[in-house]
C-alpha cells in the first residue's frame, strides 16, 4: 500500500494502471490489519498450543514432547482449582459491582443540568488514568503508617486496628480489589450506556410526560428498553476483561497474601516468569483461552456482528 | 405542552409521581437525589487525585502523619524538579514514544482497512468482523506468554518498536470497526464527483474521505491512548531493560526495591501522568462518547 502511495502522489495514479481488481485492493487494505493479528495473537496461541504439548527450558536447546502431560498437571494441581474459583468470585463481584454503580454514574451524567462538562470529564478520568497509578495510589492510601483511607476505615469506622495493613489481610485483600477495580472500571458500562442514552429522541420523553408517566415509568418504559442490549453486552465484555484481569492484581498483591488474590492470569504468570515452568504456564494459558472462546461463544449470540455492519 | 392532547379520559388519582407523592414533590426529590449522586461521583473521584497531589507536594516528615494540606514547612517541589534526567524521566519519556508510536500506527491501519472494508467489493467480510472481534477473548497474559518468546526470536524483545506493534494490534479491532461504520456514514456521491473530476481513488480517499473522518480519528485516538499509557502487562514482559522501559514497570520497580519507597516521586510521576487523562476526558469526552455511540465495541 505505502509504495502506491508514493507514486500515486506524483502522477494521479489510478487503478487501471495496476493489473489489480477492487478485490485485491480490498484485501491489501486489510492486510495491515491481518498480517498484525497473525503475529500478535494467532500465532501467539499456537505457539502457546505447542510449548503445552513440551517439556520447554529456555537454557535447552531441544524441547522433548511430553504430550498432555502438562495438561493433566494443570487439572491435578490444587492451585488451578483454587485459583479458578477465586477468578470467579473476582469476576463475578466485580462486574455486578461495576454495572450497579457505571449505571447510576451513567443515568446521573445524563440527567444533570449543571456543571455536567466538568461532572462528565472527572468521571471519565478514571478511564483514561493509568492502572499504575490507580494501584500505586491505593497502596499509599490503604499503608499502615500514612495512609488516610487505612486511618479512616481504623479510627473512624472501626474495620481494622491502627497498624493494620488491609490489604495483606487474607479476609479484606480480594474485597478490596473488587473495590479499586470498581473505581477504575465501571466507567467502561457509563459510556457504553451514556452513548445509548445520549441517543434516545427527547420527545419520547415528551410523549410520556404528556400521558402522565413519572419518573419511574418513564424509565421503565422508555429507557430500559432501549439501554437493555447494551448492558447485555458491556456487562459480557466486563465479565471477559475481569476474568482476564491481570495488572491490577499483579501491582497491588502480586496474588498475595498467601494466595489469596492468585486467579488464573496471575497463576499463569507465576508460572512461567517465577518458577520458569513454562509448560505449565503455557497449558493453564490454554485453558484460559478455552474458558474465554466459550464466552466468546457466548458474546457473539448475544450481540451478532455481521448485523451490527452493513456488509 | 400539545393541546390538542385528551387528558380528560384519565381519572387525575391515578396519575402520581415515584411513591405515590405528587408531581411536584417528586420533581424536587429527584432532582435533590441527582445532584447528591452527581456530589457523592466528583468526590470519589477526585479525592484520591486530589491526594496525589497533595502527597506529591509535601516533605517526607509531612507525609508521616494523615494531614489534608501541605504546610508552610513541609511545602516542596523537588520531586518535580529532581525528575528531570533522572531514570524516571527516562520511564516518562519511554512511555510517550510507545504511546504515540502505538497512535499514529492505529490511526494509519485502520483508517486504510475502514476505507476498503467500507467501499470496497471483496468477500468474507463477515468473517473478517468475526476474525476481529475474537480478539477480545484473548487474554494480555495469555498473549504475553507466548510473545515472550517470539519477540526473542524475532529480536523485538526490548525494543519500544516491538511494544508499539503488540498494543497496536490489541487496539486494533476497536478502531478498525469504528472506521469502518464511520466511513460508511459518509455519502459515497461526495466521492463520485470527485472521481467525475479525474481525481483517482486515492485522491479520493486522501482528500474527501480522511477529512470527514476527523471525528473519528479523534475517537480512534483516544481509545489506543488510553490503552497505550495504561499497559502494564505487556510493557513488564517486552521490555525487560531499564533503558527502555516505560513508566507502569518503572514505577512498581521503584517502590519495590529498596527500602523506604520514594512515594513524594512517585507520587509526583503519577499526578504527571494523570493529567493528560484530566485533560482528554476534559475536552474531548464528545469523542469518547462517539466511539461506543457507533457500537464499535
Amino acid at each position: 500500500m505505502a509504495s502506491e502511495v508514493k507514486t500515486g502522489d506524483q502522477r494521479g495514479f489510478s487503478l487501471s494502471q495496476l493489473p489489480l481488481t477492487e478485490r485485491h485492493v480490498g484485501f491489501l487494505s486489510i492486510l495491515p490489519v491481518i498480517l498484525l493479528y497473525l503475529v500478535i495473537s494467532i500465532i501467539p496461541v499456537g505457539y502457546a498450543v505447542y510449548t503445552s504439548l513440551h517439556e520447554v527450558s529456555l537454557a535447552a536447546q531441544t524441547w522433548p514432547f511430553v504430550g498432555l502431560d502438562n495438561y493433566v498437571e494443570v487439572f491435578q494441581i490444587d492451585r488451578f482449582w483454587d485459583s479458578l474459583i477465586r477468578g470467579v468470585v473476582f469476576m463475578v463481584g466485580s462486574t455486578i459491582l461495576q454495572l450497579i454503580v457505571g449505571l447510576w454514574m451513567a443515568m446521573t451524567l445524563n440527567r444533570i443540568n449543571r456543571a455536567q462538562r466538568l461532572i462528565t470529564a472527572v468521571v471519565f478520568t478514571s478511564y483514561l488514568i493509568p492502572t499504575i497509578v490507580v494501584t500505586l495510589l491505593a497502596t499509599f492510601m490503604l499503608s499502615p503508617s500514612f495512609g488516610v483511607i487505612q486511618d479512616i476505615g481504623a479510627n473512624w469506622l472501626g474495620l481494622w486496628s491502627a497498624n493494620d495493613a488491609p490489604l495483606g489481610q487474607r479476609s479484606l485483600a480480594m474485597p478490596l480489589l473488587i473495590l479499586i477495580g470498581t473505581w477504575k472500571f465501571s466507567v467502561f458500562i457509563t459510556i457504553f450506556t451514556l452513548a445509548q442514552l445520549r441517543s434516545i429522541p427527547s420527545r419520547f420523553y415528551e410523549a410520556a410526560r404528556v400521558c402522565g408517566a413519572n419518573k419511574w415509568e418513564m424509565f421503565r418504559d422508555v429507557t430500559l428498553p432501549r439501554i437493555q442490549g447494551v448492558i447485555l453486552v458491556a456487562v459480557l465484555l466486563r465479565s471477559i476483561f475481569m476474568f482476564n484481569k491481570f495488572d491490577l492484581i499483579w501491582t497491588l498483591t502480586q496474588g498475595g497474601p498467601g494466595s489469596a488474590t492468585t486467579t488464573l492470569p496471575v497463576l499463569a504468570y507465576i508460572e512461567g516468569f517465577q518458577n520458569f515452568n513454562l509448560g505449565l504456564a503455557n497449558a493453564l494459558a490454554v485453558v484460559m483461552f478455552v474458558f474465554l472462546a466459550i464466552g466468546g461463544i457466548a458474546y457473539f449470540k448475544a450481540f451478532n456482528p455481521s448485523s451490527e455492519v452493513e456488509t | 405542552m400539545s393541546t390538542d392532547t385528551d387528558e380528560s379520559g384519565l381519572d387525575p388519582d391515578s396519575i402520581r409521581g415515584i411513591f405515590g407523592l405528587d408531581f411536584r414533590t417528586a420533581d424536587t426529590l429527584y432532582q435533590l437525589l441527582l445532584s447528591l449522586s452527581a456530589a457523592f461521583f466528583f468526590v470519589l473521584i477526585m479525592f484520591p487525585i486530589y491526594w496525589m497531589l497533595q502527597s506529591s507536594l509535601k516533605t517526607r516528615t509531612g507525609r508521616e502523619a494523615v494531614s489534608w494540606l501541605p504546610t508552610g514547612e513541609t511545602f516542596t517541589v523537588e520531586y518535580y524538579t529532581d525528575l528531570v534526567g533522572s531514570s524516571v524521566g527516562t520511564f516518562i519519556f519511554n512511555s510517550v514514544v510507545v504511546t504515540l508510536g502505538t497512535i499514529v500506527l492505529v490511526v494509519i491501519v485502520s483508517l486504510i482497512a475502514g476505507y476498503g472494508l467500507a467501499r470496497l467489493e471483496f468477500g468474507h467480510k463477515e468473517n473478517f468482523a468475526r476474525f476481529l472481534l475474537f480478539g477480545y477473548m484473548f487474554s494480555p497474559i495469555v498473549l504475553g506468554l507466548p510473545l515472550y518468546l517470539i519477540w526473542r526470536n524475532l529480536g523485538l524483545l526490548g525494543t519500544r518498536v516491538g511494544l508499539i506493534v503488540a498494543l497496536t494490534a490489541i487496539s486494533m479491532p476497536f478502531s478498525v470497526w469504528l472506521m469502518w461504520k464511520y466511513i460508511q456514514t459518509i455519502p459515497e456521491a461526495m466521492e463520485e464527483s470527485a472521481w467525475v473530476a479525474g481525481a483517482s481513488r486515492w485522491r479520493g480517499f486522501r482528500d474527501v474521505v480522511i477529512p470527514q473522518t476527523q471525528p473519528a480519528i479523534i475517537a480512534s485516538a483516544l481509545f489506543a491512548f488510553a490503552l497505550a499509557w495504561n499497559d502494564y502487562t505487556f510493557a513488564s514482559i517486552l521490555l525487560p531493560e531499564q533503558q527502555q522501559m516505560t513508566f507502569a514497570p518503572g514505577l512498581l520497580q521503584l517502590i519495590n526495591t529498596g527500602y523506604g519507597a520514594p512515594w513524594g516521586q512517585v507520587m509526583a510521576v503519577s499526578m504527571l501522568t494523570t493529567i493528560p487523562p484530566l485533560l482528554f476526558a476534559y475536552f474531548l469526552q464528545s469523542y469518547l462518547l462517539k466511539g461506543f455511540q457507533i457500537r464499535s465495541l
